[in-house]
């Protein structure tokens, strides 16, 4: 019996109710029961500390993969039906004054869409493979907070039906995870993207994975800089492997019809 | 540390588990709505477009 724990006969540990005794008390050493109480009070003490620190560290790591893995798509839908609300109203409200006419040669492309605010909606993306539900609004940039709102429009590249490379980022793992799919996308499958007055069929012409400083594959003509584009195009991109930083996933696409909405819904969005 | 918690905070029990909870959500709601916004920057998943 020379542990700290009072055994049933014997008096309660005075350690317990008398600190002070033990503070720089030599005699303390020749009494082990006391001291070692004390000691192994606060050392239990520290490890429950220790412990629900752990405890507690372990939940907020939990609490994070739920909100990464399912609170952002939330969010990201809450902003969805919010951001294919304003575009309803806007595509209802007459649209602004034309910009300056086009030159001679090119009337009869439409006339460039007006600038969008940075994180507003500006079209609607439809991919058949991806099913009927599937309609995330594009929106303008791709800045951290543009991306949680929807898939984001490269500033700078062409809109949709204007010459050159419409090019969209979006996520792949969280916000919704428009794009997580992209990779089951094959060559020919029809993109379509609506805007105001009509739909832009665009159809895949191929994917590749690069590595995330290839800038190229964003230029109007992809990989081909300084080649004035003569095509409509389309490039998304979203990350590879899913999770990961490590590549770029993109797939290209090439415009092949336009239809006025007045003409109801392209032949790609039919026939499902 | 919860027990030291629980037991600095007044009133009933039933007062004090009602005040406990909403502790409880406050933190959540912080961590939801501030920390993991500032925290999931720096995570690779989020990069998704081309540059270095």
């Amino acid at each position: 019996m020379t542990g700290g724990i009072p055994g049933p006969g014997r008096p309660p540990d005075p350690g317990v109710d008398a600190p002070t005794l033990l503070v720089g008390n030599p005699s303390s050493i020749g009494e082990p029961a006391p001291g070692g109480g004390r000691r192994r009070l606060l050392a239990g003490r520290l490890a429950r500390g220790l412990g629900e620190l752990l405890i507690t560290a372990g939940i907020v790591v939990a609490l994070f993969l739920t909100y990464q893995l399912w609170v952002t798509d939330l969010f990201a839908a809450r902003t969805q039906d919010r951001l294919h609300h304003q575009l309803d109203q806007a595509w209802q409200r007459p649209p602004a004054p034309p910009a300056p006419r086009a030159p001679a040669g090119q009337q009869a492309r439409p006339a460039p869409p007006p600038p969008v605010d940075l994180g507003d909606g500006l079209a609607i993306l439809r991919v058949p493979r991806f099913g009927r539900d599937y309609s995330p609004v594009v929106v303008e940039g791709v800045a951290a907070a543009d991306l949680r709102r929807g898939p984001g429009h490269i500033p700078g590249t062409a809109m949709p039906g204007q010459l050159g490379n419409f090019v969209v980022s979006g996520h792949r793992t969280t916000y919704g995870k428009p794009f997580s799919r992209l990779d089951e996308l094959k060559v020919g499958d029809p993109l379509v993207v609506e805007v105001r007055d009509r739909y832009y069929t665009y159809r895949v012409t191929g994917s590749e994975v690069v590595t995330p400083n290839r800038v190229d594959v964003t230029y109007p003509v992809p990989k081909r800089p300084g080649v004035v584009p003569t095509k409509d195009l389309i490039t998304l991109t979203t990350c590879h492997p899913k999770f990961s930083a490590s590549h770029r996933l993109i797939v290209y696409g090439e415009l092949v019809d336009t239809t006025a909405k007045s003409a109801g819904v392209p032949p790609a969005l039919r026939g499902e | 540390m919860y027990a030291w918690l629980y037991r600095h905070l007044p009133g009933s029990p039933r007062l004090r588990l009602t005040l406990a909870t909403v502790a409880v959500l406050a933190v959540v709601a912080l961590l939801m709505f501030v920390v993991f916004p500032a925290v999931e920057t720096v995570l690779p998943n989020g990069r998704v477009t081309l540059g270095d």
